[in-house]
Order: structure tokens, then sequence, then C-alpha cells
């Protein structure tokens, strides 16, 4: 290395050559240009004849002047020159690099990356051997320590990507020991900013043993931020954040995503100065907090703000038991009123009582199920024991079975028959009920004038039946009744979940009540796990849920308390069939404690590092753009540079200039070539491009279809004939089209042509789909048949997902235009494009959601269906008629 | 050698247009001076018809017309009017030399001489001599607008010919057009003319030049490279060579004139930066005379 103030030369030895310099000059005025050549006929008469003086043309000086800069420049090159900032390196041994990779360090891991390839740029024009260290949490021993080349080091790096795990940074480090002697290198510590286990000092101690030490370290704003699995306090969900406790506020978004990736509410999360933790808290009603699946920092690019919320954060479900083998649904089972009221609060089960109780259940309710048997009851019981709540409705089998003491599921005794008020036979109204008790558990909850009570079961007059109802009917006999077992709670309703016996199960009361019962049910879990369960998804170090990596492990069971993810249980979500369990990175409770500063002999600086320009690719342009000046300067000279020959170059140049329109129809019918339209937000268009680049890919691979690069197409003023299909991505406030545009869209309808609109996730109203199906002359739609072509063009589907999944799909009625059948508007919101859209590597751009690769496939099938139709028409239609063909075939 | 054009016998035709036709002198064979194609009024190898005469032992039987004998007893021999013309060979220069131009606006020395000889041939054509193309394997002579179509097709077809004319048998008292550079040595030409002329034909030549090859323009360092693999001549300033060149040349042309006139032939020189009007002129005139 040689260094000429902010530039430094990786090969000085080639500058030798400018040493040459003077002997080139000398060499270049010797040689006489090359002599024009012209062929003579009469050369013979030519041949006596001698020029008075043969002396040698020089060629002029510029042309000397200029070669001599070519190979000036050409020499410059051969040294590497590169203009840095200074040198970061020290020492003449190897260099070893420590990069914290585990989930601290995602923040600001391309800062981290580029900081680390500057480095090893360093490292290889000075020639140093290099050793990388991960420090992330590795399952076995750390591979021991290897010096390779710093190339071999920068492959290593382009690898590498952040963990969602901690780090073992001392494990990580203990192959150092093993470091040849040799002279001092240099050592530097790509630090995340955390001291783990207050290991800083041991570390520097293993570090100071390769020579020189040095500390990066990212800076405040990308510090890492680390999410706590949410508390739940009554109806709010109480999430807690913390950070590394640093003078300067932070302000965060918390987001609360549903299961199909919907968001479901938004927050802030303000960090005060100084402190580390923030504390925000979510109200979400019964229903959105039933869909809650997964908690995040917005824009944190981290697996660690990442919680995902399973079963034990959300609603419980409630079980319902009775007699009714199916569901009910008539007006006249007691079931479908129970069903009704609970569905609006959280998810409601219906089964046996071991069915049920094998899951996590918040409260069981018994609508008059009938003997249950003495597992049942067992179970039951010990469930109630452990904080289970069972509501239990009265009914005609209660009634026939109570009086013989057997049934022990009642918080009191009952009398054999129950109670009938009103009716033919009897002098007697129909009761009404009594307000609720000022110190009870149902005050507040107003009873309805017009409740009557037909008929009820009697509990027994008993000493403690005073403190065990919980309301009673105007008359004083109890009609709720209620027993504490062990940590659960048992509840009787007197009367009958459905109309037969009072008109409860018809007022406003009937669901308060079931709300309020609810409320106090915190339900049990349902028991560790049993066996090991495997994971289903997981999260990378940027905190994007992906599919596991291949040697996760099942979480054992029982889970050990102390078990934190690591590279055999990445965070994520794990379980099987029924059960979920999240596994998420935060501990429930730990402290962030930052790296100290280090000791003075140790370099303290950030990861930015001011670039380093290579002068080399420029100087080659140089010297090539001399070059080319030399050429044509030696063609002058030499009398070849004729008018023709310069037009002919011009002409040569300024072709591809003028391909304009044409260029784009050969592009456009050179293959098959999909279009979507610009709408003029360039994500958007970007995202249009990639989905239609990934779907083209995915057809040329599966079918005998060959599809083309897709272009944009503006219909104002675009040829849009050479399309079968147009994506037409609807996005709000796009250019409304012109009456010229419109026109044109017709056209291309008209004649056959296909356009997929898309809502794309359809989140805002006002996108214009009405106005342009309007301006369009687009006949209503109508949602698409389950036989129509589209299901069964290539694939059979019957959905038709993309990034989202639930909207359904509009088309064009059939018959109404001269296509065939062949629908030529088909619209949904499914944002089909950004499920198909990959990158050049033909990596998928956005997670699909809820479904994950299962789902992409399914979209991909639906744009290859979709791809088919528009080719082929209606023509697998026929396969309608393949089941009576074959008919007749057998006959 | 290319193709010359293929319009190039009506480039000549038009040329040849504004001039009387040619009746060439045959002074050397005076009987057929004033025929030209006419018929001789007596019975002599011709074509067309001129009397049946009765046979007589001795003539050969394949005379006898067999379709007027089958109208008598007697048999009959058929017997052609003596027809006799002036037969013109016409050479061209078709040696790479010829194919030279000096700059784009200029026809090459090949498509200016084989013009001007096709214009010659239309003139000969319309006064009713017969012309024919002297290459290596010339045709008979022939009249007619067939004979100038042939004539300008083998003048149109690419030919590598050498420069000088061929060295074959032509019929005495003819008439031969020389056109070309005549740029060979001229010990060589004089034989081969020497040859033509022991057989008593008349011979005219054009020396058809390209001004380049006249003035020697070029200025500065200039390697000319001969096209007929003469080789080539490094000039470090190409204008000091213009006035020995200049000299050269006219030497060249002198010793050509002077070889035209030993002979009795005419000698012309044309440029293909000129009109070829002036140069059909002269050679008219020389036909002529």
């Amino acid at each position: 290395m040689f260094e000429l103030g902010p530039l430094a030369f990786s090969a000085p030895w080639a500058l030798a050559a400018l040493g040459l310099l003077p002997l080139l000059w000398l060499l270049l005025r010797l040689t006489p240009p090359a002599p024009r050549r012209h062929p003579f006929p009469p050369l013979r008469l030519l041949l006596g004849l001698k020029s008075a003086e043969e002396s040698a043309m020089r060629p002029p000086w510029w042309l000397v002047l200029l070669r001599v800069l070519l190979v000036v420049l050409l020499v410059l090159a051969a040294s590497g020159p590169v203009i840095q900032a200074g040198q970061t390196l020290r020492g003449t041994g190897p260099v070893v690099l420590v990069i914290d990779d585990g989930w601290a360090a995602a923040g600001d891991w391309n800062q981290r990356k580029a900081a680390a390839r500057g480095l090893l740029a360093e490292a290889d024009r000075t020639n140093r051997s290099v050793a990388l260290i991960t420090t992330a949490r590795r399952s076995g021993a750390p591979p021991p320590l290897r010096l390779m080349r710093a190339s071999e080091a920068q492959e290593r790096l382009a690898t590498l990507t952040p963990k969602p795990w901690g780090t073992d940074r001392l494990a990580a480090l203990a192959p150092l020991a093993e470091l040849p002697e040799g002279p001092p290198g240099h050592a530097l510590w790509l630090a995340d900013g955390l001291d783990a286990d207050g290991e800083e000092g041991t570390v520097w101690a293993a570090l100071r043993k390769v020579g020189v030490t040095s500390l990066l370290r990212g800076e405040e704003k990308t510090a890492p931020l680390i999410l706590h699995p949410p508390r739940t306090e009554g109806e709010d969900l109480r999430v807690t954040a913390r950070r590394l406790p640093t003078t300067t506020p932070r302000a965060a978004t918390l987001r609360a995503f549903a299961v199909d990736g919907a968001l479901l509410a938004e927050t802030s999360l303000d960090f005060a100065a100084g402190e580390g933790a923030a504390t925000a808290t979510l109200s979400l009603p019964a229903e959105l907090r039933g869909r809650l699946a997964r908690l995040e920092v917005a824009d944190a690019g981290s697996a660690a703000p990442v919680v995902i919320v399973d079963e034990r954060w959300r609603r419980r479900p409630v079980g319902v038991v009775s007699a009714e083998t199916e569901g009910g649904g008539t007006l006249l089972s007691g079931t479908h009123y129970v069903t009704r009221a609970l569905e609006a609060l959280t998810e409601v089960r219906q089964g046996t009582v071991e069915d049920l109780l094998a899951r996590e259940l918040a409260m069981l309710v018994l609508v008059d199920p009938g003997p249950l048997g003495e597992a049942g009851r067992k179970r039951l019981r010990e469930w109630m024991e452990a904080g289970g709540v069972v509501l239990r409705f009265a009914g005609p089998r209660l009634a026939r079975t109570t009086g013989n003491g057997g049934d022990d599921l009642l918080p009191v005794r009952l009398r054999f028959g129950g109670r009938q008020m009103g009716g033919a036979l009897s002098w007697r109204r129909p009761a009404e009920v009594a307000p609720f008790a000022a110190d009870g558990p149902l005050h507040g909850l107003t009873v309805p004038r017009d409740l009557r009570v037909r008929r009820q079961v009697l509990a027994e007059p008993s000493p403690g039946l005073e403190e065990t109802a919980w309301a009673r009917l105007a008359d004083g006999t109890p009609l709720v009744t209620a027993e504490k077992r062990g940590r659960g709670r048992l509840i009787l309703v007197h009367t009958a979940a459905d109309p037969a016996w009072s008109n409860l199960p018809l007022t406003g009361l009937f669901p308060a009540l079931l709300s309020r019962v609810l409320d106090m049910a915190r339900g049990v879990e349902a028991g560790a796990a049993k066996v090991p369960l495997a994971a289903i998804e997981t999260l990378d170090g940027f905190g994007n849920p992906v599919a596991p990596p291949p040697g996760t492990r099942a979480l054992p069971a029982p889970l050990p308390e102390e078990l934190g993810p690591g590279p055999e249980q990445p965070p994520g979500l794990y379980g099987s069939g029924a059960v979920r369990r999240a596994f998420n990175l935060a501990p429930p409770a730990s402290r962030l404690v930052a790296l100290d500063d280090p000791p003075p002999a140790i370099e303290n600086r950030g990861l930015d590092r001011p670039p380093e320009t290579d002068l080399t690719p420029w100087l080659v342009a140089g010297a090539l753009a001399l070059a080319m000046l030399d050429l044509l300067a030696g063609l002058g000279l030499r009398g070849l540079l004729t008018r023709g020959s310069v037009l002919g170059m011009m002409l040569g140049l300024a072709v591809p200039a003028q391909a304009g329109d044409e260029g784009r129809f050969l592009e456009a019918t050179r293959d098959t070539v999909l279009a979507y339209r610009l709408t003029g937000d360039a994500e958007t268009d970007r995202i249009s491009r990639a989905g239609l680049f990934g779907l083209g890919t995915v057809v040329n691979r599966r079918t005998a279809a060959r599809m083309g690069k897709p272009m944009g197409i503006d219909p104002e003023t675009d040829e849009l004939s050479f399309h079968p299909l147009i994506y037409w991505p609807l996005v709000e406030g796009a250019q409304p089209l012109s009456d010229k545009g419109a026109a044109r869209v017709r056209a291309y309808l008209h004649k056959g042509g296909m356009i997929l609109f898309d809502r794309r996730g359809g989140s805002g109203g006002g996108d214009g789909l009405g106005e342009l199906a309007e301006s369009l002359g687009i006949p209503p739609l109508v949602r698409l048949p389950g036989d129509h072509v589209l299901t069964r063009a290539y694939y059979l589907l019957d959905h038709f997902p993309g990034r989202w999944r639930g909207g359904s799909l509009w088309i064009e009625p059939a018959g109404e235009r001269v296509n065939d059948g062949v629908p030529p508007v088909i619209a949904g919101d499914n944002d089909w494009a950004g499920a198909w859209a990959v990158d050049e590597g033909l990596v998928p751009l956005f997670p699909v959601v809820p479904d994950g690769e299962r789902q992409r496939e399914i979209a991909y099938r639906f744009g290859i269906n979709l791809v088919m139709m528009a080719l082929t028409g209606n023509y697998k239609a026929d396969q309608v008629h393949m089941p009576a063909i074959l008919e007749r075939l057998g006959r | 050698m290319r193709p010359l054009g293929e319009n190039l016998r009506y480039q000549a035709e038009a040329l040849a247009a504004p001039l009387p036709p040619l009746l060439v002198e045959a002074r050397r064979i005076a009987a057929t001076v004033s025929a030209g194609m006419h018929g001789r009024r007596r019975t002599g190898p011709g074509e067309t018809f001129w009397q049946f005469r009765r046979f007589q032992s001795g003539d050969p039987a394949a005379a006898i017309d067999w379709r007027r004998s089958a109208r008598s007893d007697k048999l009959y021999v058929r017997e052609t009017e003596w027809a006799a013309a002036q037969s013109v060979w016409l050479w061209c220069d078709r040696s790479p030399s010829m194919d030279f131009r000096s700059r784009p606006g200029l026809p090459t020395k090949e498509a200016r001489a084989a013009l001007l000889q096709l214009a010659v041939a239309a003139l000969l054509v319309r006064g009713g001599e017969r012309v024919a193309l002297l290459d290596g394997k010339p045709l008979p002579p022939g009249g007619g607008r067939l004979a100038l179509e042939r004539l300008a097709a083998r003048l149109e077809a690419p030919d590598e010919g050498s420069g000088l004319p061929p060295a074959v048998d032509l019929p005495r008292h003819g008439r031969v057009v020389l056109a070309g550079d005549f740029l060979e040595p001229l010990d060589a030409l004089a034989e081969r003319l020497g040859a033509l002329a022991r057989r008593g034909l008349r011979g005219h030549l054009l020396q058809v030049l390209d001004p380049a090859e006249e003035t020697l323009p070029y200025t500065g360092r200039v390697r000319f490279v001969g096209p007929e693999g003469e080789g080539e001549v490094l000039a470090g300033r190409a204008e000091d060579l213009r006035e020995g060149y200049r000299i050269a040349l006219a030497r060249h042309r002198d010793g050509l004139a002077e070889l035209a006139r030993i002979k009795g032939w005419s000698f012309a020189t044309h440029r293909t930066d000129h009109g070829p009007e002036t140069a059909l002129l002269a050679l008219y005139q020389a036909l002529e005379a």
C-alpha cells in the first residue's frame, strides 16, 4: 500500500512504468504514421521515379501527446488507485472480524455489513488474511478458527444474515485461542451494543490477544428494540417494549395484525429520555382480539420487536355441550341462542365435554345436555377445580333427573320436576324477575320489563341459598345460582336457554348475562402439551415469517422454563393440528444492558466508514475513450475517414436511439407479452411489473406458453391489442381515463382482450371501479360461478387467493359480448400481483397471508389459469360435457 | 470483373442516336464498299434467296432445294445472293487496371470504355455493318439489333481480360476498334498491334484514362499499389513525383501515337471526367476516314 494523501495505490510498483514515458515519447516521434494507400493503375510509370526527399514524416505532436496520455492512464489504472479517507486496519498480522449477528444486530444490519465489506476490501488490498467470527448462538461447538483470504471472507460475508436469537460471544471467541503466533494483527468487533451477560471484559481479553483492538458500534437511533409478550388486563392488552436506556426520547409505532395480515390496531410507543421501557395499551374489541396474531413495532426490521400471539392472549373459546348432536340452528334450540349470543364475543365450539376440555377453554356452557356420564363429570369437576367456569342452563332433561341427588354438577339441590307458572291450568301468571342485588355479580344489568319466566327448576330451600343466588324472581325464588368450586365456578340458570320456559333468550339480558359470566371466566390452560410441537412458521432475523429452516427441532414437551429461542428452535409458531404455541424471542422480563465504553486502549468508533472510491474503472474508461480518439485520428490521417464512413458510424450510433415505437411493437409481438396498466404510482407499477414477471416465469416453467417480459402500458397512448391480458391495479387517486382512452379500452375489450382489475386488498373505498366500469361500458359483474372455465383452464381451483385471501372474484356475465363466453373483465381484490411478485433472483417480494407459500402457489395457479383462459378461450369449458360423453362411451 | 450495369446498352444507344448512321468505308475491299449490307446482284455466299437453277453434276447434294424439285421432274439448286459487309471488331480492355476511379462521382475507366464501344457498335449496326466483340473467343460478326444485344450482354458479363488485345486469328481486311488504358509496356503493345496490322486490319486506338492518372493529384506520404500485382511504390511526398510522372506519361503517349502512326492507325485519348460524346465523335470520324 502506497499513499499519496487521500489517494492510495494497491499495486504501487506498476507506477514504475511511468518512468518509461520519455522513451515512449521518443519512439512515437520516430515512428512515422502509416502511409495512405492508393490504388494506382499507371504504377509502372512511377516505378522509375524517385521522391526528391525521402525524409520520414513525423506524426503530429498532438497525436503523440494523446498516446502518451493513454499510456499514463493505463499505468495508473494498473496501479489500483483508491480514494480513501484513511486507513482503518493496523498491524501486519491477521485481521479478525467479530460480527454480532444476533437479534439485536438486525436493525442496522446493512450498515454493519457495509462496514464489514469496507474492512474486507481494505484487507484485500493490503493482502492480509482474515478470520470471520459470528457470535450468534449456534448449536454445537463453534467451527475452528480459519484464516482465509479477504476475497473468500467477502463471499462468506455476503451470505450472513442476522439470526433471530441471542449471542454467545464467549463460545464464539473460544477458537481465538488457536490463533497462531505471529505479528500482531487487528481485531475488530462490530458489536450490536448489548452486553448480554456482562461478558464485555472477557471479550476484550480474548480480542487483545490478536493485537490492536477496535470496537465498531451502530448509532443510537438504530439501537435494538425488543417487545415483550403482552399481558392481559381485563379487556386490554398491555405491551411493553424495551430498549437501551439512552438519553434521547424515541417514538415507535406498535401495530397489531390479524391472522390474515389485516392491520387491527395501531398505537404509539413512546420512550421517554433515559427510559429503557415503554408500555402501550391495546384495547381491542373481543371479535378483533380473537383474530390477533402478531404484534410488531413498525419499521423495526428485526425479529426482536415482533411478538407472535397464540391462544393464550386471545379470548378463549367457549364450549357448548348440548343434547343435540348437530349444532341446532332452529329457533327452538337453546344452543342456537347461546351460540348467537356468544359468537359476537368469542369463538364458540361445540362438542362433548371430553373433546372441549382437551383444548383451552374459557367457559363451558351446558345447555341441558342430559346425563354426562361418569368420565365426563369427573373431567368437569377437575376442570372447575383448576379454574374453569361452567354455566348450566336448566331444561326438561334436568327437570326429569333432579331430585334424586345424583347430580353433583349443581350449585344447589333441586326439587324434582320444577315449577310452572302461567298456562291453561294455572292461576299464576308468569313470574317477573327482581332487579339484581347491588352487591351481586350481576349488578349493573337492567332487567327488561317484559321478561317473564314461565317455568323453572326450583332449589330446595337450604341455609346457604341466600349467598348462592345471583338473581331471583319477583317472588324470591332463585333464578341464577352459583357456587365456587376450587378456583372455578359452577353457575346454574334455573330456566332453559330456549324460549319454551321463558322469554329470557329473546331479551337483551341474555347476551349481557353471558358476557358478564364470560368476563369471570379466566379459563384454564389446556395443560402443557404432551407431545413435542413441530414448527409451523418461524421468524427470520428481520422479523419476516418464513418456512422453518432445515434443522429446526420441535419444542420439547413439557417446555422447560428457561428454554429460549436458539438455532434449534427459532422464534415462531409451533404446534400441530389445533394446538398452536407461540415461541417468542423476548423472555417475560429482561433488561437490556448497554455495552460499556471500552477501555481507552481500544479504538471506539461508529459503523459508518467513509466510502472508498476505486478509480480503476474510471481510468480504464478514460483510456478506452482516448483509444477511440486515437483510432479516429489514425484513420483520419490515413485518409480512411471519409464522409461516407463517418456517416455510417453516426448512423450506427443513432439507430438504437430512434428505435422508438417500432421497437416497442417488436418487443410486444416477439413473445406473448402480459401488460399492466401504468398507474403513475412508481411503487404500484413496480409491484405490477414484478408480479407479471413472476407469473410469466412460472407460466414459462410449467406450461407450453412462452411469455416475454411484461410491459407497462398507458391506455391513453399505447397500443393495447398486442396483449392477451392486462393487469389493472386500482389505486386511489389514479388519473381517470379520458374519453379517448376509455374508447380504446372499450375497443380492446370488444375485440377479445381481457383485463384483470385488482383492488389490491380493497382497503380504499373510493378506488373508482364504479366510474371506471361506467366509462368502459362494463355491465354489472356477477360472482364467478363455481363451474366457470377459470376454475379449470389449467389447474382445478375453487378459490383464487392473491396476497390476501377471501375476496371473491367477479366477472362479466358470459354471453354478454361476442367473446365465446370468455369474460373480458375479471375483478377482485386479493392483490394478485403482490403474491406473484418476485425480484430478479426469483425471490418473492411480499409475504402472503395467511397460508404462506401454499397460498402463493394457489395464487400462481390462478394466474396460470387466467393466462390459459386468455390464450385458449373457453375450450376447456367443453369439459362440462365430459361426464355425458363418458357415459355414452361406456354404453 | 463485375457487371457494368444493366442499362449499358441503352446508354450507348442514346449516345449514338444523334450521329448519322456510320457507313464504314471499306476502301481496301472496293467491291464491298458501296454495297454495305446490300446484295451484289449475283450469286454468291449470302443469306437472301437469289434464284433457282437446274442441278448440274458436281453440285453438292446438300444444295438441292427439295421442295422446289418436287414440283417438277427436274432437280433445282437454290442459289443465294452474294452479300458482303464490312466487319468491325471491337475490343475493350477488361483488365483490373480499368476498374479504377479516383473519386466517387466518376465512372470507372472500364465503364466508360464499354459505353463508347457499344455506342460505336450501335452506330455501325444502324449503318448495316457487322460488329463483333474481340475477346478470347470472338464470335463471327453479326448485324442487326440481335448482334448489338449480344455485344451488350457480353460486355456486361463479368470477365477478366488482360491489358492487351487477344492474339486471335481475324479475317483479313476487317477493322478493329481498341479501347483501353494502354498502360502496358510499349514493346508488348507494339508486338500485339503489329500482329493485327500484319493481317491487313485497320485499327483505331482510344486511350481512356482517369483524371488522377493524368495529373497525379496526391500529396503527402502515400503508398501506391498497382491493381495488377505490379507491386507498390512508397512515396514520402507524392507531390514531388508529379513532374516526373507527367513527363513519363507524356513519353508513353508519344510512343503510343507513334506506334499507331506507323501502322496507319488512328490514336485518340479520352478522360473519364469529360463527356463521352467528344470521344465518340472522334472515333466516328476515324472510322469514316
